[in-house]
């Protein structure tokens, strides 16, 4: 009776929230249902009839969802899912209280959930996953998670919860990540690349973890991937990479429009960009043929996928080709623009920078960004967002000719359509509720659909 | 013809351990304003184990780290660091340490549990754990002489209490923020040529005054006087920016 209260008042507060034109309506349905009752989730995961997937790490959350949910409804399951980035507690009940029926119970086969690092010892809890996929751990919004440390610890105690028929996925070339995975009970099952091919040379900047747990030594990598992901070892032998239960190899990178890899005697063919997204696809496949897809079928599957909101999301405004990418902390804006640069060959940028709750009020990080990748390469970079000025001043010290810093959006995309030549594109890299704002921009212009829509 | 330039030398303390808070920011800055005066601005990476030619920097940068990686520098910081940074000091170098390293530079950091972890003494600060972190932007009226305009901006977090003894002089009044410890308004501390700090941003590129005062107060000691001025609208809009919302404070 409670549970069907519960849902019903989460219910007509997302339908409400929507009319209104508030929001997607993807949180505040969780939060009413949750104060009517508590254990709502834990009920309606329960009603999931294969079970649930429970998805963290710093980068790459929204769009490995995106993936695995793809697959699993190419496989004729029925799958719910909290899709617009909403991954705190309340994000995840309220995906469930949409597909929720009149009595208040759950009609679906399974349930993908991204969840926020902070949060996953709850959603764990509550939701009984069936596996938990940990993809990285980067440094992110320290005024918000506090230290790494910190948050690594809390995802230990969550998987060593984990139920015991559950498998924990994770990504074995993170040093942080695989220092979880060897403290557990049961052996994971590792993802990791294999390709020296697209590895960096050296560490960037933003690279963090990097010491050995046991002695303290700094570890040494042999391939670098992804910010600190690659191949390491502890120079005394104390602590490596451990090896990858499924790796992906032979990887071909075209710039924001596709990538190929082989995995499992396959070939993976995706329509997304970059290095990063070669992880997301991998842990995808892992999770899926864990739970029993076969690697042809994903292979196959994979050729159709479409991108999330926000995530190398494309647009067409005034003749020129917008592309979308949200790049919300080091690790991730390194990668961002290695691909917008080194791969796309992109001129034309707007780099948006918030310091709202979500995007973390602390922005010093930018300067842990090899912005420098834009000297002399870039025609055009409009600064855009509340803290346009501060990323004005990062792009001054890494000699990159910036346009002058524009902190309205409305603004900042004319100064981008105008620097911009018809038939080219623009990159437009930006922290998460900068790329709402503009979002917001595009959509009163006509040029997109609202977010949940999407 | 040819000229030899001269040349202006950072010394980065713990570079891939103690750089949490954007702390590359602050070298980028003092190398290029070092160079746009022609300066060759050379960076010396200190990590563990390296206490090569520290005679020869000008400016010590040292800042924060979590505690895993805090923890590792200390046994270092004693060992080979110590005793070349004292006399550099004594020498007339600069030292410039934020957060965890403004604290690792004092008497002391004492935890919740009353255990006390010595640091190497340079200036005379203590450090208590407190409870509640510390987060968010701050505004400080400075008291240094020569710093034009007289306020400084970053963003502090930090869950440390640092208390100031008598030879050291705090760096500013905190007008929004915390500050050292939430309870004297004092942010940051002066004393001889170490200048020890919460505030990260990262702090020199919004505040290039500062920046310069402290290229200045290094240079001193060769008989350089003066630095040429540069066009610093880009920084000074984005230092307004967090003054701005000091005055809605």
């Amino acid at each position: 009776m409670r549970r069907a209260a519960a849902v019903w008042a989460g219910k007509a507060t997302g339908a409400l929230s929507r009319i209104s034109r508030l929001g997607g309506g993807t949180t505040l349905p969780g939060d009413v249902a949750r104060a009517i009752d508590p254990d709502v989730l834990r009920k309606l995961s329960r009603d999931l009839k294969q079970g649930a997937i429970v998805i963290t790490g710093t980068n790459g959350k929204t769009t490995t969802a995106r993936l695995l949910s793809w697959l699993l409804e190419g496989a004729g399951h029925t799958v719910v899912s909290n899709r617009a980035g909403a991954n705190l507690i309340f994000g995840a009940t309220a995906a469930a209280l949409e597909r929720a029926g009149a009595d208040g119970r759950l009609d679906a086969d399974w349930g993908v959930f991204e969840i926020d690092e902070a949060s996953l010892e709850r959603a764990v809890e509550e939701i009984q996953p069936r596996a938990a996929i940990v993809l990285n751990l980067f440094r992110d919004q320290l005024d918000r998670y506090g230290e790494l440390e910190t948050i690594a610890k809390r995802i230990e105690k969550a998987l060593a919860r984990l139920p015991e028929t559950s498998r924990a996925v994770l990504n074995a070339d993170d040093p942080r990540v695989a220092e979880i995975g060897l403290n557990l009970d049961r052996k994971p099952f590792w993802f990791g690349l294999d390709d020296p091919t697209v590895a960096l040379q050296e560490l960037p900047h933003a690279a963090d973890a990097r010491t050995c747990p046991h002695c303290g030594a700094s570890l040494v990598f042999d391939a670098v991937y992804v910010g600190h992901d690659g191949v390491y070892r502890c120079p005394n032998g104390d602590f490596a990479r451990p090896a990858p239960d499924l790796a992906a190899s032979h990887i071909e990178l075209n710039g924001f429009d596709s990538l190929s890899m082989g995995v499992s005697g396959v070939r993976i063919e995706l329509p997304l960009g970059g290095l990063y997204n070669c992880y997301n696809a991998l842990a995808a496949f892992a999770a899926g043929t864990q739970l029993g897809l076969e690697p042809a079928f994903i292979a196959d599957r994979f050729r159709s996928f479409r991108a999330a909101f926000g995530r190398q999301e494309r647009l067409e405004a005034k003749g020129r080709h917008l592309n979308l990418v949200l790049s919300k902390n080091p690790a991730g804006f390194n990668e961002t623009l290695r691909t917008a640069i080194d791969l796309a060959g992109g001129k034309y940028l707007l780099i948006g920078l918030n310091d709202q709750r979500a995007d973390g009020t602390d922005v010093s990080w930018i300067w842990d960004v090899d912005f420098e990748r834009l000297r002399e390469r870039a025609k055009l970079v409009v600064p855009a967002g509340n803290r346009a000025n501060d990323l004005a001043v990062r792009l001054k010290y890494a000699g990159v000719d910036a346009a002058p810093p524009e902190s309205d959006p409305s603004r900042a995309l004319d100064a981008l359509i105008d620097g911009t030549p018809e038939g080219e594109t623009a990159h437009l890299l930006c922290t998460y509720t900068a790329m709402l704002d503009l979002r917001a921009e595009l959509v009163r212009r006509g040029w997109a659909k609202p977010y949940w829509e999407t | 013809m040819a000229r030899h330039r001269k040349t202006f030398t950072v010394g980065w303390l713990y570079p891939d351990l103690m750089n949490i808070y954007g702390d590359r920011g602050n070298i980028l800055t003092l190398l290029k304003r070092a160079e746009w005066r022609d300066y060759e601005s050379r960076l010396f990476e200190l990590g563990r184990g390296n206490a090569k030619r520290m005679d020869e920097v000008d400016i010590f940068f040292f800042g924060g780290g979590q505690d895993r990686e805090q923890a590792l520098v200390y046994a270092d910081l004693l060992e080979t660091k110590q005793q070349p940074l004292e006399r550099a000091v004594a020498s007339g170098a600069s030292v410039l340490a934020v957060c965890g390293g403004y604290q690792l530079l004092g008497h002391y950091y004492q935890t919740g549990d009353g255990e006390r972890f010595p640091g190497i003494g340079l200036i005379d600060v203590r450090t208590e754990a407190g409870k509640r972190r510390f987060i968010g932007d701050v505004v400080v009226d400075a008291g240094l002489i020569d710093l034009q305009p007289t306020t400084l901006v970053g963003f502090e977090n930090h869950s440390g209490r640092t208390y100031l003894g008598p030879k050291a002089k705090p760096l500013g009044r905190v007008r929004m923020g915390f500050g050292n410890n939430g309870e004297d308004r004092t942010e940051g501390c002066l004393q001889g040529g170490v200048l020890g700090t919460y505030l990260h941003g990262s702090l020199l590129p919004k505040n290039p005054h500062l920046a310069d005062h402290l290229i200045r107060s290094a240079l001193r000691r060769r008989g350089i006087m003066d630095l040429a001025p540069l066009n610093d609208a880009t920084e000074f809009a984005a230092h307004e920016k967090i003054l701005s919302r000091a005055q809605r404070f």
